[in-house]
């Protein structure tokens, strides 16, 4: 069943809202922010794309917002941004689903619980970090802000957290469960994560980003969120639709992409992943957005946003590193294809397809 | 709506405190038996110290060394997943060449509290990578599509307490819209120390053994385990016995506080009747609920209400005084046992219950209790205030 | 600064309630409900905080139920406590 995107709201290292990234698209380039770690004397810069929820005020009193994390609030955000973008912010909202996808959920809160503990012995555990830890609690929070009351659903599976959602979302808009789905991927950025990268990548952290050397590990590290109001097809669509969505593992079963697409892939600087893109493009040509908000499991999210964008207005936006190669060149020019592919892999030879046109 | 076409269950595995498998669990059940005890695999400093349901067994694997491998969440996702698999009669030669999706809810298994990792990260140190390279290929679904190489969807879903419920109801619907033939689908955690330190700061551990819908409870007691069962389409099942059907799934949200279920359990009433819509299913038919029952004051309150409101009559039991509260695996656990119950014919003593409250409209079955009927309910409520109901049917 | 002052310092600052100023705070105001506003999962953290600051241990929600009414029945259950 085809689902029609309505609305969109995203954050992220090029700003908040569907104009911010358009505006990154046009421009082909966002220069990434520099994350400084304090830690045992030394000072530890790096490239990171970082998102703001300064836009956040504008919708929601300070007050709601006491006990809610950064994870929940740049959630909050963007949830604001997709209802705005889709004039639903004050309808009635019991027959929309809420789904939410995220890699790693709020690491922040995460770490802020096991200081609680770690700091002050465990009479002294957190209720309310623990709270905000939970995966869930940012699709809680959503619920809760917009009285949401349909079907609620939170999914983690590292790269695959988005496009295996969206399934699901599919699912309960062809089954009548819901009306709408609001379809949300978030994942915040931290110090842990920091070094955990740092071990496993060393320098190659210092970007920049060329998702589409697949055979170079070249991510930046970043965090955003990208929100969708989702419904069934419908004549006049906001954005475009997605017709179909395919989840599998190319190793166990190849896949076999649609030859006159446009392809999006979900590339960002991970070898890993990498070597699948060019086992299967084999040298076709394809474009990546990475290196407009960096590399972080939903940031398959902002993928899908920028195919909605490039069907909607009918262009093709260069990618980064065809802007890099050829200075002085037009970054945008009339998307040729009526359909584009969206393709994300997991190391692992997992994929998830989605086709979506106007 | 229009009621959806009941999915064949072929398979049922199962391991938690109660037992190593589920032949072990349903005879601790029947035989109204418990072993809650403070944990063994981690301590704290907390003055306090919480009963909990551990595997009573080291289990083993029956896999190449897996143990380093995986997480512990993902290793006990595999071996009830070995179970429900050999008793549908597959392995992964005969799965192989077929859409095998997995659908799994967890809380623990996808949280990245690795608090060993992080005080030496706090202390300045510069701890090894192995903890996290082995969170990062242990997301129980992905887990077991890697371990049985399956070319179809995965999910691992982490709705907090009824993500195992909402995994199976998922998993059903994915059979229904052809995105799969076979799905392995329900619900994996273990115990852990971030979980421990969570509950009771939260005030809702019970420092006893827990008593669902009694007049003293106190609150709950972690468990582990993991629960699972084998969903396959009418093509795949042929002329194959099904051990049960999943007939309804049911899931609202109460969208009323972070960590409290609406006072007038609005979201589980919500979800029940989805559910009944969704089975063409009367509440008058149910023969037997698969309560929630945490202990904790407040579930218990809430649920007890609703059960009153919109199942009158209908004998319910928590299977959380054996179990103990393993969070994300609940619901894949008590759907098991609601599938393995109605096929016994008969339903466990609610463990814990002595004394009624008077707050409480309806109570628990106090023994043993024989049940006819050919359809059970399992219901889970959750932190978020997600509600999550499968109506299951009793199997050919 | 009194144990109410500091109270009323430590319920702002760890609670979040930027809106809110010590002075805005009565000490016979309720703090949960109608009042202050703060509710059950406020009520778990406020166990910590007072643990944290004062030292003082509430085993369960039945003991801090009668302290948790005001800054007023609060204080005077962390001096008894503390004397």
């Amino acid at each position: 069943m085809r689902m029609a995107i309505q609305g969109i709201g995203v954050t992220g290292g090029f700003g908040s809202g569907v104009e911010a990234l358009e505006a990154a698209l046009r421009c082909g380039k966002v220069e990434p922010q520099q994350g400084i770690i304090e830690r045992q004397g030394t000072i530890d810069t790096y490239p990171l794309y970082l998102a703001s929820i300064a836009a956040l005020d504008e919708f929601i009193p300070k007050r709601a917002l006491r006990r809610i994390d950064y994870f929940s609030k740049m959630t909050l955000l963007s949830a604001c941004l997709a209802l705005k973008d889709a004039n639903l912010l004050e309808d009635e909202r019991s027959r929309m689903g809420v789904v939410l996808a995220t890699g790693y959920g709020a690491l922040k809160s995460t770490f802020d619980f096991l200081d609680s503990y770690l700091d002050f012995g465990y009479a002294c555990s957190s209720p309310t970090s623990f709270s905000n830890s939970v995966h869930n609690a940012a699709a809680a929070h959503v619920s809760m802000y917009f009285k949401a009351t349909a079907p609620s659903l939170t999914v983690t599976q590292f790269e695959m957290s988005v496009p295996s959602a969206l399934l699901t979302a599919q699912l309960w808009l062809a089954e009548g469960r819901v009306d709408q789905v609001l379809f949300g991927a978030i994942d915040e950025h931290c110090d842990v994560l920091r070094y955990c990268r740092k071990q496993f990548f060393g320098a190659a952290e210092q970007g920049p980003l060329q998702p589409l050397q697949f055979d170079k590990q070249s991510a930046v590290p970043g965090e955003g969120a990208s929100f969708f109001v989702l419904t069934r097809e419908v004549e006049n669509v906001a954005y475009a639709h997605i017709d179909s969505l395919q989840l599998g593992n190319h190793c166990v079963a190849p896949i076999s992409l649609p030859a006159e697409d446009l392809l999006l892939v979900g590339a960002d600087g991970h070898k890993e992943c990498g070597r699948w893109y060019a086992q299967v493009l084999q040298g076709r040509e394809a474009v990546s957005y990475a290196p407009l908000y960096g590399s972080f499991p939903a940031a398959a999210g902002l993928d899908l946003a920028v195919a909605a964008l490039s069907l909607r207005s009918g262009t093709r936006y260069a990618d980064h590193a065809l802007y890099a190669a050829r200075q002085g060149l037009s970054v945008a020019q009339k998307l040729q294809a009526e359909k584009l592919s969206y393709l994300k892999f997991g190391p692992g030879g997992d994929y998830g397809l989605a086709r979506l046109s106007v | 709506m229009p009621a959806v076409t009941p999915i064949a269950v072929t398979g049922l595995g199962c391991l938690c405190g109660a037992g190593m498998n589920l032949a072990e669990c349903m005879e601790s059940l029947f035989r109204n038996d418990r072993t809650p005890r403070p944990p063994s695999r981690f301590s704290t400093d907390h003055p306090v110290s919480y009963p909990v349901l551990e595997l009573r067994d080291e289990f083993k694997l029956p896999l190449d060394d897996q143990k380093s491998v995986y997480a512990r969440t993902s290793q006990l996702a595999l071996t009830a997943a070995l179970e429900a698999l050999a008793d549908a009669g597959w392995d992964a030669e005969s799965l192989r060449g077929k859409r095998v999706g997995v659908c799994i809810g967890t809380t623990v298994g996808c949280a990245l509290n690795c608090d060993d990792f992080y005080r030496d990260y706090k202390d300045g140190t510069e701890p090894e990578m192995d903890i996290i390279s082995r969170f990062l290929r242990s997301n129980p679904a992905a887990v077991i599509a890697r371990q049985f190489k399956l070319n179809g969807p995965q999910q691992t879903v982490v709705n907090a307490c009824s993500s195992g419920t909402d995994a199976v109801g998922i998993g059903a619907s994915w059979l229904r819209a052809g995105a799969c033939d076979i799905a392995i689908v329900g619900g994996a955690d273990e115990l852990a120390r971030v979980t421990y330190a969570g509950f009771s700061s939260l005030m809702i551990a019970d420092a006893e053994p827990c008593r669902p819908f009694d007049l003293s409870r106190k609150g709950l007691n972690l468990g582990e385990g993991a629960g699972i069962m084998i969903l396959e389409n009418a093509q795949q099942l042929g002329a194959k016995m099904a051990r049960g059907y999943v007939r309804g799934y049911g899931s609202a949200c109460d969208a009323h506080h972070l960590t409290a279920p609406h006072p007038d359990g609005a979201g589980l009433k919500q979800a029940l009747y989805e559910a009944f819509a969704a089975a063409g299913v009367r509440p008058e038919e149910i023969s037997f609920v698969n309560a929630h029952g945490t202990g904790t004051p407040d579930n218990d309150r809430v649920e007890s209400r609703v059960l009153n409101e919109v199942l009158p009559g209908v004998p319910f039991v928590s299977t959380k005084g054996y179990t103990g509260h393993t969070l994300g695996a609940a619901g894949g656990i008590e759907a098991v046992f609601t599938l393995a119950c109605l096929q016994r014919g008969e339903i466990p003593a609610n463990i814990g219950f002595s004394t009624a409250d008077p707050e409480l409209p309806v109570t628990p079955v106090i023994r043993n209790t024989r049940i006819s009927g050919r359809v059970a309910l399992s219901e889970s409520l959750a932190f978020g205030g997600n509600n999550a109901v499968l109506i299951l049917g009793k199997g050919d | 600064m009194g144990v109410k002052e500091k109270l009323k310092k430590i319920l702002i600052e760890d609670l979040n309630l930027e809106d809110v100023t010590p002075e805005e705070i009565d000490d016979d105001m309720a703090l949960f409900g109608e009042g202050l506003g703060l509710d059950s999962l406020d009520a778990v953290e406020l166990v910590v905080i007072i643990q944290k600051h004062f030292g003082v241990e509430i085993k369960d929600m039945e003991e801090g139920r009668p302290a948790f009414q005001t800054v007023n029945t609060l204080a005077r259950f962390i001096e008894e406590r503390l004397a």
